[in-house]
């Protein structure tokens, strides 16, 4: 188990933006947030990063969030937030770099890797750029290569055992680079880390996910296997639309209306 | 191109030589030619104990006022912020303009006490910003800010009040020291700020990406494993520490602290790593031609060095906005 959460509650401004939320995350997993706006996705994936302060327990590797120091925590979970706004000159390749940060690599180590997270994403003809002067989609597919690289130095004797956090990573990207980010998102499953990911695109989710989880108003309405918890009326109630799912050659999609 | 020269070793070397060429003009520079500043008792004399602190003086406060500048852009991750945001030069002036018009009344050697009340109206009015401003909250650095502003009209509005109350002689001494001049340049000053800067140039190494990462954000920094608060409340300790001996030492000088990062990352980017030791030199260099400028142009007069600043300062830094915002289509 990588990360188990015990009750977790958050009061912001005198509203609660979550209610006792419990679950497990496990190595190996992609796991969604779903939810519609203000369901509290971001607030959860944030409090998992620590970013936000929340009442309850959470666990990271069976030692308590709180007790990690910054680099240690950082050792053990990426976090990619959803919008990134740079107001000084930093190329792309500076930007990527920063990614080997909490680990003792030597120079030469981080431009290898630099190196072939550039060569993997496809992003050399962005290496040289002025992060600043970037397409939104552009921006984003370089942070998603930078935590993925920080993410890929979490290893332990070949087995993955980090816990990437996601918020809404797909908002600004294509079609061509959305599919990317999926088999990424695989691919780092399968060697072994947790995957946490905001999606609004429940098809993508779909597709995607192992596990959901289904917010509404802070709390967990529905958590576990994609297929069991995406039912009609449970989206239709969630999402207050009528949503219809359709098996096609072996999967299922939804269509709304 | 030029960053590829900058960041070599060959980039380095020159930097280097260039800011010991423009500190060497810089001390055979005035009304008294090379000959009799090495051959005769009195060029001895303003060569070793007038020109050589003076200049080395300029470059120590110009690095500090660079480094500090980057440091606060940096922490608040705001191209416009300058060391004097915090608070620390209105404070000190409020020190310094107190003294000058308290040494009216009592009989005191007011040139000894003057840096000292602004050393500690300084420290005093960053300890009252971080007081209010608290940072261990989220959107605290804008808290810090919003302080720093505070405190800096509450300090201005008193010295105002301060320059109702003077004396004539008062009032020209408090408006000549609010402008800076390096006239007052000595081996005391140049030793207290040259440990202040050698503190922080050794602090500054293991910071250099940590300072990057801040460049994305802070929950960015935060989960890169940077201690933000941590590196920030320093930083800040270390900003206050820079501006306020400078300030006790010359006065207020505007601009140096503000255009020489932008100058820096125009030239080197961002990346800490070389924006650093560039504006090192880059702010030493600066301030010397500064100073170099000041007691020349209306020689024997001086002219206060943060006129020169700020009227060589202000159009680059007009021209940077214009061309900033022609680039990123602001």
């Amino acid at each position: 188990m990588v990360m188990t959460l015990k009750n977790l509650n958050l009061i912001r401004n005198g509203k609660r933006v979550l209610h006792n939320i419990s679950g497990e995350l496990e190595g190996g997993k992609i796991i969604a947030l779903l939810g519609p706006n203000g369901a509290g996705k971001s607030t959860l994936i944030k409090s998992l990063a620590r970013l936000l302060e929340c009442e309850g327990d959470i666990q990271l590797h069976g030692k308590v969030l709180a007790d990690f120091n910054a680099e240690e925590l950082a050792q053990n979970l990426a976090y990619l937030p959803q919008q990134s706004q740079l107001e000084f000159p930093l190329e792309v390749d500076e930007v990527l770099s920063l990614a080997t940060l909490p680990f003792s690599l030597t120079r030469l180590q981080q431009r290898q890797q630099v190196k072939r997270v550039i060569s993997d994403w496809n992003i050399g003809s962005l290496a040289q750029k002025d992060f600043r002067q970037l397409s939104g989609g552009e921006q984003q597919r370089c942070q998603i290569a930078r935590t993925y690289l920080q993410l890929s130095n979490m290893t332990l004797e070949g087995q993955g055992r980090g816990i990437w956090l996601l918020d809404e990573p797909a908002s600004s990207l294509d079609l061509e680079h959305q599919q990317q980010l999926q088999r990424i998102c695989r691919k780092a499953a399968n060697e072994g880390h947790c995957v946490v990911i905001v999606l609004h695109d429940l098809n993508q989710a779909f597709s995607l996910a192992d596990d959901i989880w289904l917010l509404e108003n802070g709390r967990l309405k529905a958590q576990g296997p994609a297929q069991e918890v995406m039912t009609e009326s449970l989206i239709s109630q969630i999402f207050k639309v009528s949503a219809r799912r359709v098996e096609d050659s072996g999967r299922s999609i939804f269509l709304f209306s | 191109m030029i960053k590829k020269l900058l960041i070599s070793p060959l980039g380095w070397l020159l930097c280097i030589l260039l800011s010991l060429g423009i500190c060497l003009s810089a001390l055979l520079l005035g009304s008294i030619d090379f000959q009799s500043l090495i051959h005769s008792d009195i060029g001895h004399n303003i060569l070793w104990n007038i020109r050589l602190p003076r200049v080395m003086l300029a470059f120590v406060v110009g690095a500090s006022l660079a480094l500090a500048g980057v440091l606060i852009q940096s922490n608040v991750r705001n191209p416009l912020a300058d060391p004097s945001l915090i608070g620390v030069s209105a404070g000190a002036a409020l020190g310094a303009a107190l003294m000058i018009v308290a040494a009216e009344f009592i009989d005191i050697q007011a040139q000894y006490y003057i840096p000292l009340a602004a050393f500690i109206g300084g420290i005093l009015s960053t300890l009252a910003v971080l007081k209010l401003g608290r940072n261990d909250m989220p959107g605290g650095m804008a808290l810090l800010i919003l302080a720093g502003i505070a405190i800096n009209v509450i300090a201005a509005s008193l010295i105002g009040l301060l320059t109702y109350l003077a004396t004539d002689s008062a009032l020209r001494h408090i408006t000549f020291w609010s402008l800076g001049s390096l006239a007052g340049a000595n081996y005391f000053w140049l030793i207290l700020c040259t440990t202040a800067l050698l503190i922080v140039c050794l602090w500054l190494p293991k910071q250099q990406r940590k300072l990057d990462a801040i460049l994305l954000g802070q929950a960015e920094a935060n989960t890169m494993g940077v201690d933000v608060k941590r590196l920030q409340m320093q930083s800040i300790v270390l900003v206050a520490l820079l501006a306020a001996l400078s300030v006790s030492a010359c006065g207020i000088i505007g601009f140096i602290g503000l255009v020489t990062p932008h100058i820096g990352r125009m030239l080197v980017g961002a990346s800490h790593r070389y924006l650093l030791p560039l504006c090192f030199f880059l702010g030493g260099s600066l301030l010397v031609i500064a100073d170099g400028l000041a007691r020349t142009i209306i020689a024997p007069a001086e002219l206060p060095i943060g006129i020169v600043t700020a009227l060589l300062g202000a159009p680059v830094f007009i021209w940077l906005l214009v061309r900033e915002g022609r680039r990123l289509q602001w």
